[in-house]
């Protein structure tokens, strides 16, 4: 019990925890109050609770495929959000925004904070309330807890710091380099819980590097959580995420011409910061 | 990049979160493989303990236990078994350990062929068994390590706040400096580190004390040698008088102009006369309504010059204060709001005291003060709209700055805020009461 | 500075269309040829917990809770994850897949809950 409760809440947790990191640092930089963050992870927290209570009824929509279907829905939308927030951040490296602009790019940061927590916390909620009917398992498992989480909040505050600890000019660029990777991944997860649920034909998988790398061993995990990687994708998963990581650069090119454009109708020296 | 003690608390503690839980991971893998290793011994040991003993023996001298099964083999003939063990093989007679399900149940297998006897041996003993008990004294050792970083975080955040100590006390020390406190920084226990930046900043300090000495004493010197002349001047125009015409230009152009160096040289001899050490020595108990009535008597022709009105109400507040700096202080008051304020406006004064402190406001209607001009208008030599009329002209722009100094010598503070009227605005000073 | 924010929405806009597209495309050819297989967990096993599907063929697989408590059905091989709650049904389609062992495990009690897919080759 104690091994897989670190790892399942490992994983959970370093997901989360990137994204945080990431979004913390462009806040930082932009100067916006780090306040957003507690309202984010108590949205999550609400969420996930709501998620987790339901999900043997959410289960059950759709004949049986409900949480899956809900799973990439969830996905969708925070590509979706993450696309947005990139545009924005693109546009306000270059020229001041609005407040109602400012305002949606907050709005994006606590939505995509809030609903990975929604979909991560929602299993290790599941997974605690499962062990909390049995006492003998309690303690291994609250054990592992521990340990997964702490190395999981760990790595998020030590890549924070690295991200910030960058050279002002790299900070944002790897950041969003960070953000597209965690698009990718999440278009491929998509794609991969809307082929479990059959509702996306199957294709053909694009390599096999489960002897050299397996998904289950901790460099696996750790790569699936920065990376998503798998073993055994699908063309469609591979497609998925490139194209994900593709929203995110064009969605960054849409900012920037947007700025571009925004500097010659207006006088120059006004709108810049 | 934030506060230093939380980046150095922060990533130590996730420094050394990281590197012990993944060391406690490899721990409590290897401890567990090694458990293993350790049942499945005890497991072969078993099966081979059956294969010594008699048949008949064997019901009688195995303990019966529930997370254990046997069975034994001839020939394809079930010769024995524990009560535990299913009707037909555990699992495939193939010698070597395995798993397989039975009972409910998942158990690690050993077949073991004798082949004198043609007996095949099945043990099988419950994994989720092994593992409860292999796991209980792994996590045992585990826990300690994860109850532990909370309190390593404590001791990491005392001792890097001790650490930082010194340098919170210098910067707590410089942000509630006094501006015109000019003593040395002194920190206790200096480390190495921070010698340098203080010695440098009371260097600086030192210096920047000595020069701004100068400045006052060197303004002051010239202001009281520049009166003797002034006054020989003045002398010298009432005595011209008699000798040019009356409505001569040039001559009450001389006149205002002297009149004006004169007004200068004494402004500055009041910014300057007083310290705050030997000013504190002075200090008497004041009825600034009184006060306020003898400065208004004082000024009221100036007022009456430019057709406005000048009221004075409130009653009685005392304070602890310099009578004749307050007087010049309501004087510059009272001479701006009067230059400023156009022809036939209002001026009001009003004393009044509540909850320990004492409000004395001087309210006109002239222009106001921009929100953006507010901080500027204290400064030496500084003029609000420069041609606003001639009255003006008799300003040096040191009425204000005498205000906000002696104000400071009171420690009261001074506030500009809209009047009353629809335009205009309000020198608020707050004083403590006696 | 409308030219983003119009930019941004021509995109979404874009964007759902086509996941909308994609998905009432390929929703409608479910069930009709695929086969059901059975899983049951009880006691936090897998009952049967070796499953025998012939290769190149979906199968639907239809995991039934016995237990009161919750298990996630995870393998790496197959590339699938899903909470099935206690007491509850649960469909997950896989394959089709070439020959070989495909193991699969309960997450939550990865060290009793296990068991594998066999692939077969068609006659």
């Amino acid at each position: 019990m104690f091994l897989n409760s670190v790892i399942l809440i490992f994983q959970e947790t370093l997901e989360a925890a990137i994204l945080m990191s990431v979004l913390l640092v462009f806040a930082r930089i932009n100067g916006i109050r780090p306040t957003w963050i507690i309202f984010a992870i108590a949205a999550g927290l609400v969420g996930a609770l709501i998620f987790a209570f339901n999900m043997a009824d959410i289960s059950d929509w759709f004949d049986y495929v409900g949480q899956e279907v809900m799973n990439a829905l969830i996905q969708l939308i925070i590509i979706l959000c993450l696309t947005v927030f990139i545009a924005l951040q693109s546009l306000r490296s270059r020229v001041t925004v609005s407040r109602h602009q400012n305002l949606i790019y907050i709005t994006c940061m606590v939505a995509v904070v809030s609903l990975a927590m929604t979909r991560e916390g929602s299993e290790i909620f599941i997974y605690i309330g499962m062990v909390l009917q049995q006492p003998e398992y309690i303690r291994p498992t609250l054990t592992g807890t521990g340990i997964g989480a702490g190395i999981g909040i760990s790595c998020g505050t030590l890549l924070y710091y690295g991200l910030l600890g960058l050279p002002p000019r790299w900070a944002p660029v790897c950041g969003a380099t960070l953000l597209a990777l965690v698009s990718g991944n999440f278009a491929s997860q998509a794609i991969l819980n809307l082929t479990q649920a059959d509702w996306l034909p199957y294709t053909k998988i694009l390599w096999d590097s489960s002897v050299w790398l397996p998904e289950g061993s901790l460099q696996g995990h750790l790569l699936f959580a920065f990376f998503g990687y798998e073993a055994t994708p699908s063309i469609l998963q591979g497609i998925a995420y490139i194209a994900g990581m593709l929203f995110i650069g064009l969605s960054a090119y849409v900012g920037y011409r947007a700025a571009v454009h925004g500097k010659k109708l207006q006088p120059r020296g006004e709108l810049v910061k | 990049m934030g506060s230093i003690r939380v980046f150095l608390i922060a990533t130590m503690l996730a420094t050394m979160t990281l590197f012990n839980f993944v060391a406690t991971l490899q721990g409590y893998q290897s401890s567990l493989e090694e458990a293993e290793r350790l049942f499945d011994n005890h497991l072969s040991q078993m099966v081979k303990l059956i294969a010594n003993l008699h048949v008949e023996h064997m019901a009688s001298n195995l303990n019966q236990s529930s997370d254990l099964a046997y069975q034994l083999w001839h020939k394809d003939q079930l010769v024995a078994s524990s009560a535990n063990s299913p009707k037909g093989f555990i699992t495939e007679l193939t010698a070597g350990f395995d798993y397989a399900n039975f009972n409910g149940y998942r158990w690690r297998t050993l077949v073991h062929y004798a082949p004198d006897s043609d007996y095949w041996i099945v043990a099988a003993e419950r994994t989720d068994q092994r593992f409860v008990l292999a796991e209980k004294v792994i996590i045992k050792a585990v826990t300690p390590i994860v109850l532990g970083i909370p309190l390593v975080g404590l001791l990491v955040w005392l001792i890097i706040s001790r650490g930082l100590k010194p340098l919170r006390n210098l910067s707590f020390q410089l942000k509630h400096k006094q501006i015109d406190d000019l003593t040395a920084v002194k920190i206790p226990d200096l480390k190495d580190e921070l010698e340098q930046v203080v010695q440098s900043i009371n260097d600086l300090v030192r210096r920047l004390g000595s020069a701004l000495e100068r400045e006052k004493r060197f303004t002051a010197d010239a202001a009281h040698e520049l009166r003797t002349p002034i006054s020989a001047l003045k002398v010298q125009l009432h005595n011209i008088a008699e000798e040019v015409s009356a409505d001569s230009q040039s001559f009450a152009q001389l006149k205002s102009g002297i009149e004006r160096m004169q007004h200068l040289v004494e402004q500055l001899l009041s910014l300057y006369r007083f310290t705050p050490e030997e000013f504190a020595n002075q200090f008497e108990r004041v009825d600034i309504y009184l006060l306020a009535q003898n400065v208004l008597a004082e000024q009221h022709d100036a007022f009456e010059a430019r057709q406005q009105s000048l009221e004075l109400e409130g009653s009685s507040c005392y304070i602890e204060g310099d009578p004749f700096s307050l007087g010049a202080l309501l004087q510059n008051l009272l001479s701006n709001a009067n230059k400023y304020t156009p022809f036939g406006g209002e001026i009001l004064v009003s004393v009044e005291c509540s909850e320990g402190k004492v409000y004395l406001k001087v309210e006109d209607n002239g222009p106001g003060i921009k929100p953006a001009d507010i901080d500027k208008v204290f400064e030496r030599f500084h003029r609000l709209q420069k041609n606003l009329d001639q009255v003006f002209a008799q300003g040096c722009g040191l009425g204000l700055t005498i205000v906000k100094h002696v104000t400071e010598l009171h420690r009261a503070s001074i506030d500009i805020l809209p009047s009353r009227f629809d335009s205009g605005c309000a020198f608020v000073i707050q004083f403590n009461e006696v | 500075m409308k030219f983003e924010i119009i930019m941004i929405n021509k995109f979404t806009r874009m964007l759902a269309l086509s996941l909308i597209a994609v998905m009432t495309l390929y929703c409608p050819h479910v069930v009709a040829k695929t086969p059901v297989l059975e899983i049951e967990i009880k006691d936090h096993l897998f009952f049967p917990a070796t499953i025998e599907i012939p290769a190149n063929t979906k199968v639907k697989l239809l995991i039934i809770n016995r237990d009161s408590t919750s298990e996630e059905f995870e393998s790496y091989d197959l590339n699938r994850e899903k909470v099935i709650a206690g007491n509850r049904k649960a469909v997950i389609f896989v394959g089709p897949l070439s020959v070989g062992e495909y193991e699969f495990f309960g997450e939550f009690y990865p060290k009793t809950a296990q068991g594998k897919i066999v692939v077969i080759a068609n006659e």
